[in-house]
């Protein structure tokens, strides 16, 4: 099977869906985290949380492509509601009491997750677009997972623009270069802060909803994704639209692949992949700070 | 540290030992296999907190650490049917070399990236477990058996005997930790945490100390693992887990990092609250989390903080009232 073509069509088609996914998590997180220093761990709960919301809405009205559009939206104001109660407060404190905070709210939301969702799996039947499959390439390949690639795509050629040709993102990409400099320069780095803030959750809330009609909603999704979401951040570098894009492949590729050949050890060679960079480039393969 | 802050530790360290004895005397079975735990726990926690609240690294791989340990124990028991007190020895000296090993590797990096690299290595742990053949994967391992004392007149698979003897050697593990941070290693140790470039200038070889701190709480953590593993008898991959790691990390995070007694206690209310919640809620979770947040949010230093902020106050007070 492996000198078949399609094959490898198949395969590379299932990294790149897999790796938009990714890179929709690990966008935001990556940004927060090199504007801020600021690591998130309940990043993976918001994406469940998209996945749970867009579930009760598309259930209710009947519309999946209103769950697509409201889901993110109920996201970002759960997480404006957490950063005003919690990580505002937080800011002081220095990195680690954020990581265990965080870490709190992962259980937090876990449990109030199940209190109203339950603990089985949730899946649409109906409503769903692009039930279909599409010929591409030579290959019969699902309609709805090439649209979770379009969308990722968009989303980054979204990002690109507001983070290259607008106020906000000049503010971010000098806050995230020298945040010190940045606040002496005038530009508020908590409000610029917020809203990034508020756009990862957005995003993690948009990923949830968009995976739901492929793999549907469970309890675990959040965890699950959580540790390679971190590892894209880490080997993308921090604070990076390039490096969240090059790391959310580069996962999504060793995952996808090492399942195919090697499925025993998949999982190490991620660890392996994140280790190494770890080791030998900190920064992280693309940088944002430091550019010359 | 004052020296009256450190002997309100020591007396505290005594209080909760005792406090478990008499737990255990009046307890029914199903109390002696939550003493047990709380024992495995606790000397996680304490070789946990060696590293996190003294040497100031916080570390997401101690779950991997027991996991390891106990499937150490287990192999050198059941597969090469070696006797039980070797085993914990051969599982206790492995886990401490894989540790010290990976001390050597992730001591060059520092804070959220220090966790990351802990995580990433001790999910490697995971998968292998997870995946091996030989340790039996996901089904787990099944037929461990327990340290024969029979020579001492002993019976450890009584769960009473079996559960004092826990409680016991947390003790021992406690004493020997307190030793250690006592001494001039242990005092290095604090500075690397205040201020690792000033020990570096001091002329500290600053990345053996970290790594041999790791080696010694992998010893521990080996130990705690081989305990664990003796005590269930059946032992998963799922101790190699993350959300191991982040259980221990909780519990010295409630009980006060950096004390030493702090684990232990932290372990004991985990635990406890565990047993006692989830007879009335599916959602101990929830109440953990929330225990944390309101934990990290209060700026105190865990149970431990609390309670000498306390004791100050009444000793003062006691102090006017006798004046």
């Amino acid at each position: 099977m492996f000198s078949d073509g399609g094959f490898w069509i198949t395969q590379a088609l299932n990294s790149l869906q897999l790796a938009m996914l990714l890179f929709l998590l690990s966008v935001g997180l990556s940004v927060i985290f090199g504007l801020m220093n600021f690591v998130n761990l309940a990043h993976g709960s918001f994406y469940a949380l998209g996945a749970f919301i867009g579930y009760s809405i598309a259930s209710q009205s009947g519309s999946f492509w209103l769950a697509f559009i409201l889901a993110p939206l109920a996201v970002a104001a759960i997480g404006a509601l957490i950063y005003v109660t919690l990580i505002n407060r937080m800011r002081a404190a220095g990195p680690m009491k954020q990581v265990l905070v965080t870490f709190g709210l992962i259980f937090v939301l876990l449990d109030t997750m199940r209190y109203i969702w339950g603990n089985d799996q949730l899946g649409l039947t109906s409503g769903v677009p692009f039930t279909g499959s599409t010929e591409l390439l030579g290959v019969t390949y699902p309609s709805y997972r090439l649209f979770i690639i379009a969308v990722g795509l968009i989303v980054f050629a979204g990002l690109y623009l507001l983070l290259e040709h607008t106020r906000l993102g000049a503010e971010v990409r000098a806050g995230v270069d020298d945040a010190e400099t940045a606040s002496c320069l005038g530009i508020n780095v908590e409000g610029t802060f917020f809203i990034v803030f508020l756009i990862g959750c957005g995003l993690a809330g948009l990923a949830g909803v968009a995976a739901l009609p492929a793999f549907s909603a469970e309890q675990g999704m959040g965890v699950g994704i959580l540790i390679q979401t971190l590892v894209v951040v880490v080997v993308g570098g921090l604070g990076s639209l390039t490096g969240a894009l090059i790391g959310s492949l580069l996962v999504a590729v060793t995952l996808t692949f090492g399942q195919v050949f090697i499925p025993d050890f998949a999982g190490i060679i991620m660890y392996a992949l994140l280790l190494a960079v770890l080791l030998f480039k900190p920064e992280g393969l693309f940088p944002a700070r430091g550019r010359a | 540290m004052s020296p009256g802050e450190q002997r309100f530790r020591h007396g505290l360290a005594l209080a909760s030992f005792a406090a478990l004895i008499v737990y255990w005397a009046f307890s029914d079975f199903f109390g002696k296999e939550i003493i047990a735990e709380i024992a495995v726990f606790a000397i996680l926690a304490i070789s946990l907190d060696l590293v996190a609240g003294y040497a100031g690294m916080v570390s997401l791989g101690h779950g991997a650490l027991l996991g390891f340990g106990a499937y150490m124990f287990a192999g050198a028991a059941v597969k090469l049917g070696v006797s039980g007190g070797i085993a914990v020895l051969a599982a206790s000296a492995s886990t401490g070399l894989i540790a010290l090993a990976v001390g050597l590797v992730v001591s060059r990096v520092h804070g959220i990236f220090f966790i990351m690299a802990t995580l990433a290595i001790g999910e490697m742990g995971y998968e292998y477990f997870f995946k091996s053949k030989t340790f039996g994967g996901d089904d787990g391992f099944a037929g461990i058996p327990r340290l024969d004392l029979s020579a001492l007149g002993l019976n450890t698979n009584d769960p009473a005997t079996f559960a004092l003897l826990l409680i016991l050697v947390a003790a021992v593990v406690y004493l020997l930790a307190a030793r250690l941070l006592a001494s001039p290693y242990g005092w290095a140790l604090v500075g690397l945490h205040e201020n690792e470039g000033r020990m570096r200038a001091l002329g500290l070889p600053t990345r053996l100390y970290k790594a041999s701190v790791i080696g010694v709480s992998g010893l521990i953590a080996g130990l705690a693992g081989s305990l664990a593993a003796m005590h269930t008898q059946f032992i998963t991959p799922q101790l190699l887990h993350w959300t191991t790691s982040g259980e221990v990390l909780i519990m010295i995070i409630l009980g006060g990092l950096g004390t030493l007694v702090g684990p232990v206690i932290g372990a004991a209310i985990v635990i406890l609250l565990r047993h006692e919640l989830s007879g009335y809620t599916d959602y101990w979770g929830f109440w953990l989390g929330a225990f944390l947040i309101a934990m990290v949010l209060s700026r105190g230093n865990g149970v431990v903080g609390w309670l000498y902020l306390l004791w100050r106050r009444f000793k003062r007070e006691g102090g006017h009232a006798a004046g």
